[in-house]
């Protein structure tokens, strides 16, 4: 009851924090949720840009052990997203990973995508987000042990600052009246489609967050590495 | 709480968040849509990126910072600015998606700086400058800056071969690093042959559309205007087209017949709307673009802007947010003028001002309740003697009257030619994560 409670009390928090946005002087770039007016064009008719590769950093998974990002973002197509455990943006981390799991049973319903596609969710709160924590939260998308789904934390900010500049991922944290940091954060959603190759070939923002384009995108880099 | 009662709040709060949502769509100052931090209430700064002029002030082109905040000890008055060390012919600028920092671009050099407005508004810091777009494009003149998930789509003017108005689109990734381009396209798609020619880009992720639009090349707009309009060979050298591309594939799928130089484009974003308008700047009409009932994209013209035998030269537009109404900057006249575009097939022109000797670009907020306005078109194309006024002009709108705020005289100031605007506001209550973890 007391977790709900506390639950219930940041959900009220972000609600504050909203109507404070409102009448204030900027919208923390929240949007609406993803339109498709159109058929997406066929796996394999296009080309994906090249955008930038990933550096290299390591973090910790669900049971506390060390792992190198490089190990989770090459040898397999990958989607990368940061989130936070605690998040109730109905358009931020829950509607990411909602979508995840849409083009989760997408891919494990393609027998050609069968082992080479991966999900990496990477925290943004490495001091909330514990291992403990993340092993909690990822158990709840864990529905098919054949697909990989890794939950990732930092060992503290400092480690995760240099992860969020290379991808661009820009974080800011709510204070309150006395200045002192909540347990709100604002990001833009974005969400990284990378080769095997570890290089980033798709970045998608809400507006673009379209199941069914995305799964295209994930088949366009399996027909390219053959 | 039950866990009912915890949906229940959850989807309050998506509630609340989808009202917020429904008033967010379309663009603040002709945004990307789909870029974070749009500013809805009062912005804090206008940034306003001028032309040096040599022997005025340091003869730089700079990005000059103005306080806008009624609220502000230093309200209506320059509190920054920083030149880039040259004269590149500074023209326009877009936000990247996370709306820190600023691409700007000079159409003479093509040179494009990248400053830092997001770490502290009032005063933006030059961060990089990227010199390699001809080198890695052959284009050049960067025109429009329009942000995409990670990465910049700039539109071109010209060429580096013969400086002409054959050009295409490039791709920088947020760090600067080159990655890819596209020409637009010089032969036919359905019996309309493309032109080649650049200037706006304008996405509708919704539909997965990407319109551009066409204008001239370096050896048009690096040359004095009353030369080029007196020189037929020289007229014939204008875009007459605008490109549908499917923004996925980066590929041209049709070609409008649109002459006269179409400019700007501005979708209407609200859910159910399905297009978007334009202005041609030679024959001052405005296009809107329009898909049809067999999903085909169709433009036509719809209204004439002023008198069109007068060449008034329609230079920007700004849409409103419910995109029901539209701003338009005569550059001839010094006229603005507002569109009722209730019914977009049929805008109604119901009020004009004259704003200035010449004026230029013209953006709103996103409440439509301030109006500001620059003057400078392009350096060989400014008009001469008293009627070279350069300013920024401020204006409150009450739905009826235009009514001033305030004004920064450019040249008072020693600042330059004042061109394209972009708004941004103090982050309230709200620190890096880097100073909340050392709090």
């Amino acid at each position: 009851m007391r977790g709900a409670v506390a639950a219930g009390a940041v959900a009220a928090g972000a609600v504050l924090s909203l109507a404070g946005v409102a009448g204030g002087t900027e919208d923390p770039g929240k949007a609406a949720a993803p339109r498709m007016e159109f058929i997406p064009p066929p796996a394999g008719s296009y080309r994906l840009e090249r955008i930038q590769p990933v550096t290299d950093a390591v973090f910790l998974d669900g049971n506390g052990r060390a792992v190198r990002l490089s190990a989770l973002t090459q040898g397999k197509i990958t989607l990368l997203t940061f989130f936070y455990t605690y998040c109730v943006d109905p358009l931020g981390c829950p509607f990411a990973h909602t979508t995840l799991a849409d083009l989760r049973d997408r891919v494990t319903g393609d027998r050609s995508l069968a082992g080479r596609v991966r999900f990496v969710s990477v925290s943004l709160d490495p001091t909330h987000d514990t291992p403990a924590a993340l092993a909690s939260y990822g158990r709840g998308f864990a529905v098919d042990p054949t697909f990989e789904w890794r939950f990732l934390t930092a060992r503290g900010v400092p480690e995760l600052l240099p992860v969020l500049d290379d991808f661009g991922q820009d974080v800011s944290v709510d204070i309150d009246e006395h200045g002192r940091a909540t347990r709100t954060l604002h990001h833009m959603l974005k969400m990284f489609l990378i080769d095997a190759r570890g290089e980033v070939r798709e970045i998608y923002t809400l507006a673009f967050l379209q199941p069914q384009v995305m799964f295209n995108d994930i088949k366009t880099l399996a027909l390219e590495a053959g | 709480m039950t866990i009912n009662r915890r949906l229940i709040l959850i989807l309050g709060v998506a509630a609340i968040m989808s009202v917020a949502a429904a008033e967010s769509y379309a663009d603040e100052t002709c945004n990307s849509p789909y870029m974070s931090g749009l500013i809805k209430g009062q912005e804090d700064f206008v940034h306003v990126w001028t032309l040096g002029v040599p022997g005025m002030g340091d003869g730089s082109d700079k990005l000059v910072t103005i306080d806008a905040n009624p609220a502000s000890k230093t309200y209506g008055k320059v509190i920054d600015k920083v030149s880039v060390g040259g004269i590149g012919e500074a023209h326009h600028m877009g936000f990247t998606d996370d709306r820190k920092y600023l691409w700007a671009g000079g159409l003479d050099d093509s040179k494009i700086y990248v400053f830092d407005v997001g770490t502290v508004p009032s005063h933006p810091k030059l961060v990089k400058t990227i010199d390699n777009l001809p080198a890695q494009t052959r284009y050049a003149g960067p025109h429009t800056f329009y942000a995409l998930p990670g990465r910049m789509l700039i539109g071109n003017l010209s060429n580096a071969a013969d400086k002409g108005g054959v050009t295409g689109m490039a791709v920088y990734n947020n760090k600067g690093d080159f990655v890819a381009k596209y020409d637009m396209p010089t032969t036919a798609i359905r019996e309309i042959k493309g032109d080649g020619y650049g200037y706006d880009i304008a996405v509708n992720p919704a539909k997965n559309t990407l319109l551009t639009s066409s204008f001239t090349g370096w050896n048009n707009y690096m040359r004095a205007l009353g030369e080029v309009v007196k020189d037929p060979e020289a007229m014939k050298h204008f875009g007459n087209t605008m490109v549908v591309w499917n923004l996925k594939t980066m590929e041209p799928e049709q070609i409008l017949a649109v002459p006269g130089a179409p400019l700007e484009i501005r979708w209407a974003l609200p859910a159910g709307q399905n297009w978007a308008i334009t202005a041609a700047a030679l024959t001052s009409q405005l296009w809107l673009v329009k898909r049809d009932g067999q999903g085909r994209w169709q433009a036509k013209d719809v209204a004439a802007i002023g008198d069109p035998a007068k060449i008034p030269l329609p230079v920007d537009i700004s849409i409103t947010a419910d995109a029901k109404g539209l701003w338009v900057n005569t550059f001839m006249d010094g006229t603005t003028h507002y569109f009722d575009l209730t019914d977009p097939e049929h805008p109604r022109q119901t009020y004009t001002k004259h704003t200035g000797s010449q004026v230029n670009m013209v953006s709103q907020s996103w409440d439509g309740r301030r109006v500001y306005i620059t003057s400078s078109l392009l350096s060989k194309w400014d008009k001469t003697g008293k009627d070279n006024e350069q300013f920024l002009r401020a204006f409150h709108w009450d739905g009826h009257e235009l009514t001033p705020a305030f004004e920064v005289d450019f040249t008072k100031e020693q600042l330059g030619r004042p061109h394209h605007m972009k708004f941004t506001a103090n982050p309230q209550r709200l620190v890096s994560l880097t100073a909340a973890s050392a709090r």
